[in-house]
Formats: structure tokens, C-alpha cells, sequence
């Protein structure tokens, strides 16, 4: 490990692909889980509670 | 400052998001009219329900065209009246009150699922679809009977649905 080898790179040529991936995946699970319970379990059920919004 | 463009890309990303959860609650209170438990029904004395018109015969009552109120006592341990019957494709408003201690009124599996205070009555409207049947649980623990304290909603289809007494 030569200091010779060390390169720069500039602010935007960071590319972590990875972790961008990762946080795409928790974002695409979250709008599916929320869609599920919310749309689908929540307003989809029998008996669903209404009224006067007041 | 310089922020990377894959930061802007999930900043914007998490905006969007909060507006989506916002914007489907806003969605299910207006568009689809779901509504919180009533709490604006006045209070009670729970040692003489009996001298109540409406808690003095638990009980069905139709009150419009598919349209149903039912009164519902809660005691150590059971719910009067049970089972209770309504209608396929109704709106039905339960009132619940409790006659001794705390309880809970809860049809399993549904959205309807409520505390009952001695002194209070909770209001619930629920729209009920089809036919079929639910339990109803008391999720508040209550005494020494509480696990077996239990009842039944049947929806029946409606050219089958008769009230009591109506025979």
C-alpha cells in the first residue's frame, strides 16, 4: 500500500449504486406494505367504520 | 452546498412518500368516509339501565330503509343481544354501554372495535356487506370470566332478515 495508488475522485463521480439500490428496495417495500394494510386490509374489510367527518 | 444527486434523488423520494401517506388518510376520511368511534353521546347511569329506553331491551331496531340501530349491554361476561341479526347490505349504528365494569365491543377481524364505559355509550355506524357471521369479543379485561366473555353478529341476507317480534 504505496501512497502512489491513491486517487481522488471529484463530489459527483462517488457512485454508490449499492446503497442507492438498498434505499430503492425499503422505499418500493414501504409503498407496498402501506398500499396493503391501508387500501387493502384497512378500507377493503367488511364493516368498516363511517360517519360525519367532523 | 453540493449535495450528490443520488441524496436529492431519495430526499425527494422520501417527500413524495409522506405525501402519499397523507394523501391516502385524506382519502379514506373523505372519499371512502371512514370515521373515528362517536364520542358524543351522553352519559348514563349504569345501575339502572332497565329505567333506559334504549339500554332496557337490548335489542335491533330499524330505524330507516337499511338502516339499523342495535343496543348493545356489556356485563360480566356476556352481551345482550346475542346473537345479534342484521341485515345484509345495511348501515347499522351499535350503541354500547356496560353495566358494571369496563369491557370492549369488538367484531373480530373488522374495523368495529370499540371501549364500553360503565356511563357511556360508544357509537359505532358500520356498513355491513355480506351475509356471514363474526365474533364478538370483550378485549378489555374484565374479571375472572373475561376469556369466555363472547358474542355473535350474524348477517343474514335480507329477504331472510326478520326483527324480533315481527314473526
Amino acid at each position: 500500500m504505496s501512497s502512489e495508488t491513491r486517487r481522488e475522485i471529484g463530489h459527483d463521480e462517488f457512485d454508490p449504486v449499492g446503497t442507492l439500490a438498498l434505499i430503492g428496495l425499503y422505499f418500493a417495500l414501504l409503498v407496498v406494505l402501506w398500499t396493503v394494510t391501508y387500501f387493502f386490509e384497512f378500507l377493503g374489510g367488511d364493516l368498516t367504520v363511517v360517519g360525519v367527518l367532523l | 452546498m453540493n449535495i450528490h444527486t443520488y441524496e436529492k434523488l431519495w430526499l425527494g423520494a422520501a417527500m413524495v412518500l409522506i405525501v402519499f401517506f397523507i394523501a391516502s388518510v385524506t382519502y379514506g376520511a373523505i372519499g371512502a368516509g371512514v370515521a373515528m368511534v362517536d364520542d358524543s353521546e351522553d352519559t348514563l347511569d349504569p345501575d339502572n339501565l332497565g329505567e333506559d329506553d334504549r339500554f332496557a331491551d337490548p335489542r335491533v331496531e330499524q330505524v330507516g330503509e337499511d338502516e339499523y340501530e342495535v343496543y348493545v349491554v356489556a356485563r360480566t361476561f356476556f352481551f345482550q343481544p346475542n346473537p345479534i341479526e342484521v341485515p345484509a347490505d345495511s348501515t347499522v349504528t351499535f350503541y354500547v354501554t356496560s353495566g358494571d365494569v369496563i369491557h370492549s365491543f369488538s367484531v373480530v377481524g373488522t374495523n368495529a372495535n370499540a371501549m364500553v364505559i360503565p356511563g357511556e355509550v360508544s357509537t359505532m355506524t358500520v356498513e355491513v356487506g355480506d351475509p356471514g357471521e363474526y365474533g364478538i369479543v370483550c378485549n378489555e379485561y374484565c374479571g375472572p370470566g373475561h376469556h369466555d366473555m363472547e358474542g355473535l353478529l350474524v348477517v343474514v341476507p335480507e329477504d331472510e332478515f326478520e326483527l324480533e317480534g315481527d314473526e
